[in-house]
């Protein structure tokens, strides 16, 4: 019904090829691209600060670490490190006086190398053997930089981001920084669009499928896992630049511990393997439904009257969103696209039952 | 099985047509290779000429499927070697066999799941791209008319194998015998010289065997490749190969012309054993 599949003819293969074949897709697009960019006028500062920014970067991120893990298939516990080493990269350099926009490349390069230089040695290895390679590398990161004074400035320092413009408009406003990720952001989503309907992408899904069958049609199975690193560590630097530029405005070791890497490789997981759209998903929820649930019980708390402890009241919302990350991955393993997928072909077809 | 279910398939076009007797597209010389204590494979020579179908044939554990994976450098052999069309290509890496124009299905299909067939298709034509993340990023300035050139490439061999109706379809969710077809078709497309198929007909019905026997002469006659097949069906041997090497315990028993070779007493004695062999033998005299 929404969804029209009667009367689209292709008669190019790139009008088949296209993003978005369906119109209501292209209109749904547009739209979510419309209310993105007007947020900074439509939305309170402190719903654009606290919520929208973040999940435009932490999605940013998330599709970062989706090329690799949905992509590619190899598990990254890293990645928050990759991230901090692309943030710090950048800020000395800005700091530095480089601007932004040769900064924001050469933090993306920085992770790239250090990223794929970990990976040349972790990838000798396979599935959980290189999770934990990967979290050592985690570990490794996490100690230079905090014990390097060189780069963190001191253990406890918080290095300042200076005063910085991106292609002659300074960040220091909320809307500015905003756009700024979002210019980003828009940028990442459409590399991993592209990448799913090119050579590059299917040689990377050959890899993730079967090795042996990649090898028999002339995939070099090595050479395409450590791309893979690489540009996953690129994009994973680049968007630490973001988040200490437009976000945190500063860097300290401590934004980018263990807790940023599992939180990312959940929002893979939840959001669905290899789908861009799930990644946004799996952002949204890992970042927001601790927040919705703490007011939810506080609000049905009060209003019913039920005298629940304090001690309850905190834990409570967290019991609630361990259930809930359980119970999407019970109902649907292959992540929250999955599931808007399935509603999406189910009203393809509506009012009738069956696709073909 | 005997000839007389043969698949009707016009009989093999003498070789003189496709190419001089000289030109060796493959040979390998003195092949060993043992796991552990097993050998495997125990002096294996053959030569394949250009133009041929070539049969490899024996008992289940015999080393077909060593020999094959010998060929296409998965297993690296502990002594001899494998020449392509005069080069040595002994121990080279499986994907850098394959950029010396060599294809291959597998006994057990090797197909990528979750993708359509269309994309597992294109995958075929990965020797002749060339895949990177820039072209990606720039898809619309970069990757698009490469793309498209071999989508064309691609749509022809999908009129070939007469698939067009699923290209859309995930891999996983079409029949055994089209899987098989789908993997034959990824194997063409990479416009392969020489193209190893190991039993392309494994649990077929007479009627897609007799298709995918089809499909094989098309491509030997049409897209000038060699092919290097190892099969069970009797008859489909007979039928379409130029040349058969009959393998038992990792030795050659038996090699020339189909038909006499797998009437040789010691080959039907490897298939069906001493007394059995003595049986046939009494039947036949």
């Amino acid at each position: 019904m929404f969804y029209r599949r009667a009367g689209i003819l292709h008669t190019r293969y790139q009008d088949e090829r296209q993003l978005w074949p369906f119109a209501f897709d292209r209109g749904l697009v547009a739209t979510v691209l419309a209310i993105l960019l007007v947020a900074p006028f439509a939305f309170d500062r402190i719903y654009l600060v606290t919520y929208l920014l973040p999940w435009i970067i932490w999605s940013s991120a998330a599709l970062g670490l989706n090329l690799l893990m949905g992509g590619a298939g190899q598990v990254h516990l890293g990645y928050g490190a990759v991230m901090g080493i692309g943030a710090y990269a950048s800020v000395h350099l800005l700091r530095a006086g480089i601007p932004l926009e040769l900064a924001l490349l050469a933090g993306g390069l920085a992770s790239a190398a250090i990223g794929s230089l970990f990976g040349a040695a972790a990838l000798r290895v396979k599935g959980l053997y290189l999770a934990m390679a990967t979290l050592a590398m985690q570990y490794i990161v996490d100690f230079i930089i905090s014990h390097f004074s060189i780069i963190s400035g001191g253990s406890q320092a918080t290095l300042q981001v200076p005063p910085v413009r991106f292609l002659g408009v300074s960040l220091a406003s909320d809307a500015a920084a905003y756009y700024f990720a979002l210019l980003i952001c828009v940028g990442i989503v459409l590399f991993m669009l592209n990448v799913r309907r090119t050579s590059f992408g299917r040689a990377l899904a050959a890899v993730r499928e079967k090795d042996y069958a990649a090898a028999v049609i002339g995939v070099d199975s090595f050479r395409f896992k450590l791309v893979a690193f690489f540009v996953s560590s690129f994009v994973g630097g680049m968007v630490g630049c973001v988040m200490a530029v437009s976000y945190y405005r500063a860097v300290s070791p401590d934004q980018f511990h263990l807790d940023l890497s599992i939180q990312l490789v959940a929002m893979v997981i939840v959001g669905g393997l290899g789908s861009v759209l799930g990644s946004f998903f799996g952002a949204a929820l890992i970042l927001f439904a601790p927040i919705v649930l703490n007011h939810a019980v506080a609000f049905g708390a009060d209003t019913f009257g039920v005298g629940i402890s304090a001690d309850l009241r905190a834990h409570l919302p967290l019991m609630l969103y361990g259930a809930m990350i359980v119970g999407f991955l019970l109902w649907e393993p292959l992540g929250l696209a999955k599931i808007y997928n399935n509603a999406r072909n189910y009203f393809m077809v509506w009012p009738l039952r069956h696709n073909r | 099985m005997t000839p007389a279910s043969a698949p009707h398939v016009r009989p093999a076009a003498p070789l003189s047509r496709h190419a001089p007797a000289t030109d060796i597209a493959l040979s390998c010389h003195g092949i060993e290779r043992s796991f552990g204590g097993l050998r495997a494979l125990k002096g294996v020579d053959l030569e394949v000429r250009q133009g041929q179908i070539f049969g490899l044939v024996g008992p289940n554990g015999s080393g077909k499927t060593t020999m094959v994976n010998v060929m296409t450098g998965f297993y690296p052999p502990n002594a001899g070697r494998v020449e392509l069309f005069g080069a040595d290509i002994t121990r080279m890496a499986p994907h850098k066999v394959a950029r010396c124009g060599v294809a291959r299905t597998f006994q057990n299909l090797a197909l990528f799941k979750g993708m359509s067939v269309l994309d597992n298709v294109l995958l075929g034509r990965h020797v002749h791209m060339r895949p990177s993340a820039l072209a990606s990023l720039f898809y619309w300035v970069w990757a698009e008319r490469e793309e498209l050139a071999h989508r064309r490439v691609v749509e022809e061999i999908i009129d070939f194998m007469q698939l067009q109706d699923i290209r859309d379809e995930p891999v996983e969710a079409i029949p055994m015998g089209l899987q098989k077809r789908v993997e034959l078709a990824r194997a063409l497309v990479a416009q392969p010289r020489f193209l190893i198929l190991d039993e392309p007909m494994a649990g077929m019905n007479q009627e897609e065997k007799e298709y995918i026997a089809r499909f094989i002469l098309d491509a030997r006659d049409e897209r000038d490749v060699t092919i290097f097949i190892i099969e069970h069906h009797m008859d489909v041997v007979t039928a379409i190969c130029d040349e058969v090497v009959v393998l038992c315990y990792g030795e050659v028993i038996a090699r020339g012309d189909p038909a006499t070779a797998i009437a040789q007493p010691q080959v039907v004695k490897a298939y069906l054993g001493e007394r059995a062999a003595a049986r046939h033998a009494g039947t036949a005299s």
